[in-house]
């Protein structure tokens, strides 16, 4: 090898380090250790005994871990869609070269900077009945209802999904903006000189060059739903009674209110499963279509 | 020159390390060094929010300033981890030397071990365990063993706007309530309020999902005779012992209040507000919500036990308890340290009573600090009889699955009887019977 390559590989080491041992003690033996703890019954201070596939064997019959798998499960399906396409479509308007282009960025991109708790308290002051921002007005444009939207069980699946995308769609509009950018301006100047429309320009320029961005929007943004916990438990504590108790909640529930951290290890282990399965599905099928 | 460079950035990486490292034993440092020697440190945890911390905090800086051979180094932890950290803290060896619990979580800290009996050294810094109130004394009492030295016990309890009732011709000349002790009784009183004062107007500001109903059907359940969910005869393995009658017309009084007489409005999602803003006649509400009433200006209000309607006294409570955490290696003379913190503490129980608990120590409810007080002694009975939740390790997974459950009733979406046979599923899966 070089003399000089080695030098800079060897200078980039003290860099590297600190994170690396930080990541190694901090994530890496963890997944190991909840693997393990996974096999036994392992109170929230030791470990009690070796049980085998016993807490496997209990979470395959276990109709809480069925039921809120299926709410993240729903999560991820009324999320993903609405959140790729809502992102593409403030990624357009945000590169449009307008006066309000600047505006349209920050605006999109600002709730995303918010803590979760921050947007979960600003929601449930707009969603809460009686005095919440929302229903009073309804109730000056003379419409009488009270709808319960953190309370009810169809309305409340609209009320995570809407606060969901209206904090974090930001960060995929950013991904597809940069990417917007990255398309050569002589494309569209060519296709101008061939008379093509605007429509035909973003139909056969601008989506195909889109849809590497895409793919990685996607697989991201399903990984990112599965994981979704805290602005559930914020704004409707998993309820009315379970029926948006996302897993990660009930995984929660089990190892630091019932103690019970060897079951909930193993559901941690499902949940990393089905993410491995859907990332592996993914990327096989990017590639496959890339050669 | 790029020798240096590299020379630099290990030295600057190194440096980064180790200030990371010795940030917590530098401070240490500084606490011991503003002390003698010889006094003995006692690190207490605790896990209050808000105003609670801040009366603590009093009673621990009045303590330190009382002597000079004891510093209590009190340390508030965040609320939500609280007991995860103090689990695992003190199993590893590295938790405080004092720390408090909630009545509920004692059974759990029992069962593992994690911590002190108190019998033998409360007997050498002279505890006096008579002094305490014996309804809350007994729960921290375990086969005759001291656990924990009980600081207060904090009911559910009902509060009135004084304004409100007396407009809707219920208040008495003594600020009593005109209410009938009766189940017909309670329901009228609420319907007479709904209907004479003006619209939008509420009789009754409570939630309908969460703590506060599950408490106040608690409540009603312990005035029905109901005694237990499941069995206190074994910490791990109780049975399920619930009397499903009383469970369930509980339920179902407390049900109607939200449906058939509309007297408590559906998915609020915070019930103080309508009170403290003059809009509620009524709350019930845990003891610390005294706090937040005096210090709202124009709010006339009178607390008081919530109503015996089903003949026998009862209503929800919890406690919290100062605990000796359990180490293989301790220092006698620090716990000892710490016992006589607690005795401190307790003693001037009044100075907790600020932030709307009830202390646990009699001579200090009969005290004239005490009851200088407003509103303090006017629920200072409940100390005797107010109900803990059952004694056992699952305590606070049962809670969870009733909460759950009452919620679907509150709404409406399932029978109380429905409620509970899920409820019955759940908690003997829970216990494992």
């Amino acid at each position: 090898m070089n003399k000089n390559l080695w030098m800079r590989d060897i200078k980039v080491i003290p860099f590297l380090l600190p994170f690396l041992v930080v990541y190694i003690i901090f994530t890496i033996l963890p997944v190991f250790k909840g693997l393990e703890m996974s096999f036994y019954d392992w109170s929230l201070i030791r470990k009690i005994e070796f049980v085998g596939f016993e807490n496997y064997q209990k979470m395959l019959f276990d109709p809480h871990f069925w039921r809120s798998l299926w709410n993240t499960t729903l999560f991820v399906i009324l999320t993903t869609p609405t959140m790729v396409l809502l992102a593409l479509g403030l990624a357009l308007l945000a590169n449009l070269n307008s006066k309000l282009k600047t505006f349209f960025r920050t605006a999109f991109f600002l709730p995303s900077i918010l803590s979760v708790a921050v947007i979960s308290f600003l929601a449930i002051f707009m969603l809460q009945p009686y005095t919440g921002l929302l229903n009073t007005g309804l109730h000056s444009i003379g419409i009488e209802a009270e709808p319960f939207w953190m309370a009810d069980k169809i309305l409340s699946w609209v009320s995570i999904v809407v606060v969901t995308l209206w904090w974090s769609v930001g960060f995929n509009m950013v991904l597809f903006l940069a990417a917007l950018q990255e398309i050569p301006e002589s494309l569209y100047e060519a296709s101008e000189i061939d008379g093509a429309t605007r429509w035909e320009q973003f139909r056969y320029i601008t989506i195909p060059q889109l849809i590497p961005i895409g793919r990685v929007v996607i697989l991201l943004q399903i990984l990112a739903s599965y994981k979704v916990f805290a602005q559930i438990l914020l704004i409707t504590g998993g309820g009315p009674a379970g029926g948006t108790r996302p897993l990660i909640q009930y995984i929660y529930e089990v190892g630091f209110t019932q103690n019970n951290m060897g079951y909930a290890a193993t559901m941690s282990y499902a949940l990393f499963y089905i993410l491995l399965i859907i990332s592996i599905i993914q990327l096989r099928s990017q590639r496959l279509k890339e050669s | 020159m790029r020798k240096w460079l590299i020379v630099v950035s290990l030295m600057l990486v190194g440096a980064l390390f180790l200030t990371a490292c010795t940030g917590g034993s530098e401070e240490q440092a500084d606490g011991q060094s503003e002390n003698d020697k010889e006094v003995i440190e006692v690190e207490m945890w605790n896990l209050f929010a808000a105003g609670d911390a801040q009366y603590m905090q009093n009673i621990v800086d009045k303590f330190n300033e009382s002597q000079s051979e004891i510093f209590v180094n009190n340390v508030t932890q965040e609320n939500a981890q609280y007991y995860t950290k103090l689990m695992t803290s003190v199993s590893s060896g590295k938790g405080p030397d004092l720390a408090i619990s909630h009545m509920h979580v004692l059974p759990e800290l029992v069962s593992q071990g994690l911590v002190t009996e108190l019998n033998d050294l409360g007997k050498d810094v002279g505890i006096v365990w008579e002094d305490f109130n014996k309804n809350i004394l007994d729960a921290t009492i375990y086969d005759g063993v001291h656990y924990a030295l009980p600081i207060d016990i904090h009911p559910q309890i009902m509060y009135i706007n004084n304004e409100l009732v007396d407009q809707a011709g219920l208040l008495n000349e003594d600020g009593t309530i005109k209410m009938d002790k009766s189940p017909e009784g309670y329901i009228e009183f609420f319907k007479t309020l709904k209907e004479r004062l003006p619209e939008g107007t509420l009789p009754f500001a409570s939630s309908s999902a969460g703590g506060n109903p599950y408490w106040l059907w608690w409540g009603f359940y312990t005035q029905l005779g109901g005694e237990n969910i499941v069995s206190e005869d074994s910490l791990e393995n109780p049975t399920y012992n619930i009397d499903l009658d009383k469970a369930i017309q509980a339920a179902n009084f407390l049900k109607d209040l939200y449906h058939d007489e509309e007297i408590i409005r559906l998915n609020v999602s915070d019930y103080y507000p309508d009170f403290q803003a003059g809009n509620a006649a009524t709350i019930t509400a845990g003891v610390w919500a005294t706090g937040t009433w005096e210090i709202t200006e124009g709010l006339d209000i009178t607390p008081m036990p919530i109503p015996n309607v089903f003949g026998e006294k009862g209503a929800w409570a919890n406690s919290h308890t100062f605990v000796l955490p359990y180490y293989q290696d301790t220092d006698p003379e620090v716990q000892k340290a710490a016992i006589e913190f607690m005795d401190f503490a307790t003693d001037n129980g009044a100075m907790w009573a600020q932030a709307g608990h009830i202390p646990a120590k009699k001579a200090v409810i009969e005290s004239e600090e005490f009851n200088e007080l407003p509103y303090r002694n006017q629920y200072a009975e409940v100390a005797n009889y107010g109900n803990f939740a059952d004694r056992n390790i699952y305590a606070r997974g049962i809670e969870e699955i009733l909460i759950g459950h009452l919620d679907t009733v509150w709404s409406g979406e399932v029978t109380a009887e429905e409620a509970f046979k899920k409820i019955e599923t759940e908690v003997k899966e829970l216990i494992g019977e």
